[in-house]
């Protein structure tokens, strides 16, 4: 059994809408083990992205505490938020957003650049990266000479690049056709496995679903399925 | 992590380019204004203290108050214990020069030694013939004569070249000098034109004679007397220092006056003004620095407004920039130290940029200059009629200092809708964008 690495107890997120108050999260409780692969499924505005802004320690939950490794992110200032995300987690988007001014290469560097790295000293490790999501000959392209799938590859390169022990990923087949996205879950599997960092997906693609070892399925707020691959139910 | 961001800054023409070229145009022009208002007004200055009112000048107090009056009786005697005074009470390397201020008519006369022109003219005597004299080229005399030579015989005088023509004489010619004497007697003495000398000034082409010292006192009876010592600092003197001699000299004077040279009338006290006392200079020097202050107050604003509107049309297109580095874990101080010193860079070029321009450019206005002659014809102010700029260190830095900190204010006021931006606010942003 792994160790468990992110706790969320009795998270509520309300916002405020004009006069009106929306619940964007209900009472969720779960728990999310080192080297998870997992998905957020449901309808768009059933809480994916808030949740995951929640875990990424984007935002704060109105009630509840969310636990990282057993400290809580709600007793953390600002800055230290920052550096937990620095320093834990790797993000990809649905849009990609890649830096435009900046080569693949320099994309992939700029978590380690952020964490204080000097490039001198991360130059192969970041080149190694590369390699590992086969984009070596293109290493010195900008985004804007990239396909969709390249740009996705970029991506998932710069957020392991830091090793974090967790990746958050919003939508990331959501831009892509059939046959990148397939690449890029099966790329992202692969990683996952020799790279032992949490994945948590939000998606309503099914075809993520293929992939992924746990779904939690989120519906108004609540979770309203958490299922492993194999059938099986977990208890939160 | 500069380096890295600056990689980006340089290749992303959008968030450079513009902000260098508001920074250096801004610059460009208050180094150009400054400097051109500086040549103008410091070009006036000079002439003035020059030709009229010394850096500072001792005057008999009751001569000054009449000024306008030439009263010469009112001029100081003894010269030498005066000069040996003001060499040990002034401040070092003071340069002291007397003159004397006359006014006269002159009068050309034809063969038969009737009157064939004539007309009131306002003289200066200094010292023109000794071989240590620096008037010559305090003056600009040797740049300034068109015709003939400097005074070297006895009763020889300088003429403006508008005079000269007015009373249609030439180098070579004799004219009548007809003024008043020390004790107020009618005195005439003839005068040799040795050269026709163009000062620049309007006022002073048309009325202007200047005579040696000596001359002027033999035809005005006024054997070691002078009615003006002017005094001339180095030019790295500022005018504070002027006044601060100028208040020294004052005190010591009171004391030179209470066991006075035997030769001094019972009245007199003479007394030392600056060049700020004289022809209501202070208030034109303080008005001249406010306008200045106010002329570069209002480059610095509009630079910064220029710039602030950048910076933000810059974070609207860079949004996604900050939302990402703000998920990825740059603090929101590190995010804003960093665009503070992207702004810093920026203004760093485009200063030095606009810096290279505008010296360039005032360099261009101080050798060539532009004529006025025209405008000031009529005017009778003591101004050169070529209005020159003057590149000074004063005004690049008054160029450079606000173009490097109206970079930095614009990007930092920008920044602040990052700042005020939760992380999620601009994640969302950034996922919408």
């Amino acid at each position: 059994m792994n160790e468990t690495l992110i706790t969320l107890e009795r998270v509520s997120k309300v916002y405020r809408v004009g006069e009106e108050n929306f619940t964007a999260l209900n009472d969720v409780s779960m728990a999310v083990g080192e080297g998870a692969f997992m998905s957020f499924v449901g309808p768009s505005g059933s809480g994916k992205t808030t949740l995951l802004n929640l875990i990424g320690g984007l935002d704060r939950p109105t009630t509840g505490e969310v636990f990282f490794n057993g400290a809580s992110l709600g007793n953390m200032g600002r800055s230290q938020l920052a550096a937990y995300r620095r320093e834990n987690i790797g993000f990809i988007f649905q849009t990609f957003n890649l830096l435009p001014v900046y080569s693949v290469y320099e994309n992939i560097l700029f978590p380690l650049i952020l964490n204080g790295r000097k490039e001198s000293c991360v130059r192969e490790r970041v080149e190694s990266m590369v390699a590992k999501v086969g984009l070596t000959e293109h290493i010195s392209k900008k985004p804007a000479q990239l396909s969709g799938g390249q740009c996705q590859r970029v991506a998932i390169a710069r957020a392991l690049v830091k090793d974090p022990l967790l990746i958050l990923a919003d939508e990331p087949t959501a831009n892509l056709d059939s046959e990148n996205s397939l690449q890029i879950l099966e790329l992202m599997r692969e990683l996952n496995r020799e790279y032992k960092a949490a994945v948590i997906f939000s998606t309503h693609d099914e075809k993520v679903t293929r992939y992924i070892r746990r779904e939690v399925r989120l519906e108004d707020g609540k979770v309203s399925w958490d299922k492993r691959r194999d059938g099986a139910e977990i208890e939160t | 992590m500069i380096g890295f961001w600056f990689r980006g800054l340089f290749r992303d023409k959008s968030r450079f380019i513009f902000p260098f070229t508001v920074v250096a145009v801004g610059v460009a022009l208050v180094i150009s204004l400054v400097g051109f208002m500086e040549g103008v007004f410091m070009g006036m200055i000079d002439m003035t203290a020059s030709f009229d009112s010394g850096h500072l000048r001792l005057v008999n107090r009751l001569y000054y108050e009449e000024e306008h009056l030439r009263p010469m009786d009112r001029a100081l005697t003894n010269q030498r214990e005066i000069r040996d005074w003001l060499t040990k009470h002034s401040a070092p390397n003071m340069d002291w020069s007397p003159r004397i201020r006359w006014a006269a008519i002159l009068d050309v006369p034809d063969e038969q030694g009737e009157t064939r022109s004539q007309t009131p003219v306002v003289g200066m005597a200094m010292d023109l013939k000794s071989p240590r004299s620096n008037e010559i080229r305090r003056l600009r005399l040797k740049s300034s004569l068109i015709a003939g030579t400097f005074p070297k015989g006895s009763n020889e005088m300088l003429m403006g070249i508008q005079l000269a023509e007015v009373l249609d004489v030439a180098v070579g010619e004799s004219v009548t000098l007809i003024g008043q004497s020390f004790d107020g007697g009618l005195v005439t003495d003839n005068y040799q034109i040795a050269g026709l000398v163009r000062f620049g000034v309007a006022a002073m082409d048309k009325k202007m004679v200047l005579i040696d010292l000596a001359d002027a006192q033999n035809t005005f009876y006024m054997e070691n007397m002078v009615t003006d010592w002017l005094g001339y600092f180095p030019p790295s003197a500022g005018f504070d220092y002027y006044e601060e001699v100028k208040k020294s000299m004052n005190t010591k004077l009171a004391d030179w006056v209470r066991a006075s040279p035997q030769d001094w009338a019972g009245d007199d006290f003479p007394i030392v003004l600056s060049i700020r006392d004289q022809q209501n200079f202070g208030a034109i020097m303080d008005k001249f620095w406010i306008v200045k202050k106010f002329v570069v107050g209002i480059f610095i604003f509009l630079m910064i407004l220029v710039l602030w509107n950048a910076g933000i049309l810059n974070g609207i297109h860079r949004y996604g920039e900050m939302g990402l580095r703000l998920a990825f874990g740059e603090s929101h101080w590190k995010l804003i130290f960093n665009l503070a010193i992207e702004g810093l860079i920026t203004g760093i070029f485009g200063a030095a940029a606009g810096a290279v321009f505008g010296m360039g450019f005032t360099l261009f206005l101080q050798e060539v200059g532009i004529n006025m002659g025209d405008n000031f014809a009529q005017s009778g102010v003591m101004i050169n009629d070529v209005v020159r700029a003057r590149l000074t260190a004063g005004a690049v830095v008054q160029g450079i200092v606000p173009g490097v900190f109206a970079s930095v204010a614009g990007t930092l006021v920008a920044s602040l809708a990052i700042f005020k931006r939760s992380e999620a606010n601009l994640f969302r942003e950034l996922e919408a964008g």
